[in-house]
Order: structure tokens, then sequence, then C-alpha cells
């Protein structure tokens, strides 16, 4: 038996396609933002909230990777805005190259602004980096305060922690300024926003923060 | 379950890798795993059970090495493995911490067949 080494990441063929993913952004000036949850934190609601809001400012398109149906995109695409659906066929999440024939086939010279929903899981699509510009998280307090220390890796490589379904606060036993201290103490720089889906608390905020991000990358 | 795409690409390198060596068989390959790494070393094997027939790992091992977290602070350089996942510098409370280790789902190295069962070598060399 001889030893040979290798020394390669699993994930290298990923992180390859991820890099010509954001060259061919940043070619067509495209701002995008990967949003990721677990199921039902409320990617969909959030995005049927927010893009009227956007639309009046940017050309959106919106990108939606769901397992098996076509349901979200039909949601979002209910609001005329351009939706690619991926069905990642079982897959927990979206990679690289799954975004990257999307690009090929969208036409990129004619948007300001790409959203993409990721599949709904808190672990996967947090090891996939796509090439966007950020990655926001939510975290529906339905789910417990004690998430950022469970599933660390996701609020540690997120831009912004969105917490949602904020109006349920009465109704479940959730400490707020727990869960903002843990995902602090795993991503120090991490900004955190409360939010209703629902009752359109936060959402005023949650715009803003995309007008500074957008500005502070393509501004 | 992404680990079956991870194992595509494990299978890919390490077919390449062996082929580089003129072919023979794997009989192990060893991955470090870091702590805080999102993938399932179980799934891994089960995809590996599922995908390695009829590739030259084959019948092969995966070993696994866990990689324990390991930050630095970038202000004062102090380096420590943080109990309870707290990206905060025990020493200076800086909080711009960069990760040294634990992220890894590396393949380190493979074992090979010493000339393997590879047809163009004989059991004992003819030259003299
Ligand atoms: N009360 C309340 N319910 C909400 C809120 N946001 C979303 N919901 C509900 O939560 C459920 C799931 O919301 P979705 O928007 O489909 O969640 P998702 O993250 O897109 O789900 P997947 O795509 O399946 O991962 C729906 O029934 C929503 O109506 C909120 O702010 N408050
Ligand atoms: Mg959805
Ligand atoms: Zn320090």
């Amino acid at each position: 038996m001889h030893q040979i080494n290798i020394g390669e990441d699993l994930r290298g063929f990923n992180r390859e396609i991820a890099a010509e993913n954001r060259e061919m952004l940043q070619r067509f000036n495209l701002f995008s933002l990967n949003l990721m949850s677990a199921p039902g934190a409320g990617k969909t609601s959030l995005l049927v909230k927010t893009l009227p809001r956007l639309m009046e400012k940017y050309r959106v398109a919106v990108i939606e990777g769901d397992v098996q149906t076509t349901r979200d995109a039909e949601r979002v695409g209910a609001l005329g805005v351009e939706v690619f659906q991926i069905q990642t066929g079982g897959v927990c999440h979206l990679d690289a190259s799954m975004i990257h024939s999307a690009l090929h086939q969208l036409d990129l010279g004619s948007l300001d602004m790409l959203l993409i929903e990721n599949v709904g899981n808190l672990v996967c699509p947090a090891e996939f980096e796509l090439g966007v510009d950020g990655r926001v998280m939510l975290l529906s307090i339905t789910e417990g305060d004690d998430k950022p220390k469970k599933y660390p890796l996701m609020f540690r490589e997120s831009r912004l922690l969105i917490l949602n379904k904020i109006d349920l606060i009465s109704a479940v036993d959730f400490d707020l300024e727990k869960a903002k201290k843990e995902a602090r103490e795993i991503n120090p720089a991490i900004e955190i926003l409360e939010l209703s889906c629902k009752t359109g608390e936060g959402l005023e905020n949650w715009i803003d923060w995309i007008d500074r991000f957008y500005k502070s990358r393509r501004g | 379950m992404h680990e079956v795409a991870l194992m595509q690409n494990l299978l890919r390198v390490v077919e390449e890798a062996a082929e580089k060596q003129g072919g023979g068989k794997v009989k192990l390959v060893h991955l470090r795993i870091g702590e805080m790494a999102g993938v399932n070393t179980e799934s891994l094997r089960f995809a590996f059970q599922v995908l390695s027939p009829g590739t030259r790992v084959e019948g092969g091992e995966l070993e696994f090495e866990k990689i324990p977290l390991r930050i630095k602070c970038l202000s004062c350089g102090e380096d420590h493995c943080p109990p309870e996942l707290t990206f905060r510098c025990p020493r200076c409370g800086g909080a711009n911490m960069e990760i040294i280790s634990g992220r890894e789902m590396d393949i380190e190295y493979i074992m090979m067949d010493e000339e393997g069962d590879s047809p163009r070598a004989p059991a004992f060399s003819p030259t003299e």
C-alpha cells in the first residue's frame, strides 16, 4: 500500500462555479441576494410582501429553488415579476451550477436585482455559495431561540438575520435577546431585523436595508 | 441530501488521482471534516456505498478525521478553540475572529494497492 496526498476540498467544484457566477453578475452590474431558512420560516411570504415595493424602483427577477413543486414560483409569479424555477429533484439546497445555468437563461442586461429563494433547509444551503452579493437568513420565532447555537453555520455565513413572525411573539416562548446575543456570538458582524410578513411590521427596515446594501454594491 | 453531490466530487477526484498513478485499487480515502462543516458523515458513508461500486474505490474504506473549530483574533492574535461557539476573543474582547480550522471538508490522502491488481504489473519483475 502506498499513500497519495490529495488535499482537495469537496466543495472546490462548487466554489469555482460560484466564482464564475460572481464574475458574471458583476459584469452585468446585477445585485443579488440569497435567501435561506428552514422550511416555512417565510421566505416566499417575504418576497410576496417585498417585491411590489422593490419593483417600483428596480428591475427584479426571482430564482425559486424548490425540491419538488412550483408553488412558490406561482405565488411570486402572480406579482408580475420574472421568475425562474429550479426544481432540485430531492437535493436539499441550490448549488452554484444550478444558478449558473439560470443566469445563462435570464436576460441579465435587463435587470438590476436578482433575488434567490433557496430550498428550505437550515444546514445545507450554507455550505454552497452561489456567488451572490449577500446571504440573508430568516429565523421564524416559532422555530425556537436555541437555533443559532444548534445550527451555527448559516448564522455565521449570513450578513443579515431576519427574525420573522414577530407578530406571534406573545404566543411562543422565544427569548429575542437570547437569540440575538447568541447569533452575534457566532457572527459579531451580523445585522438583525425583526419582521412580520403578516402585519408588515419591520418591512420598512428591510426595504431600507436592501436599498443601502444595493447602493454600497452598485451605487 | 447533498452528501450525494459531495460523494460524486470525491469519486471524481479520487479516480483522477488513481488514474495518474497508472491505475490500481484505492483501499482507503482519508477525509478531514471540520466540526463546523455542514456535512453528515453517516450520509457520506451511505452515499459511498451507493456510488462507489464500479469505480476504483469499490470495496475500499472511508476514514474520517474530525477537526476541531479553532479561531484566531485579528486584533491581538490569540487563537483558541471556542467553547459554546462564541466568536469573541477571551483575551482582548475583540469580535473580529478568523476561522483557522473547523470548516474542512477535504480529501487529505488515499491509500492505493502496491502495483495493485493491475494486469500490467506481474507478481515478480522479470527484468533480469
Ligand atoms: N403569523 C405569521 N405567519 C407567517 C409569517 N410569515 C410567513 N407566515 C406563514 O408561514 C407559512 C410558511 O411561509 P412561507 O412563506 O411559505 O415559508 P417559506 O420559507 O417560503 O417555506 P419553504 O419555501 O417551504 O421553505 C405560511 O403559512 C405563511 O403564511 C409571519 O410573519 N407571521
Ligand atoms: Mg418558499
Ligand atoms: Zn484578541
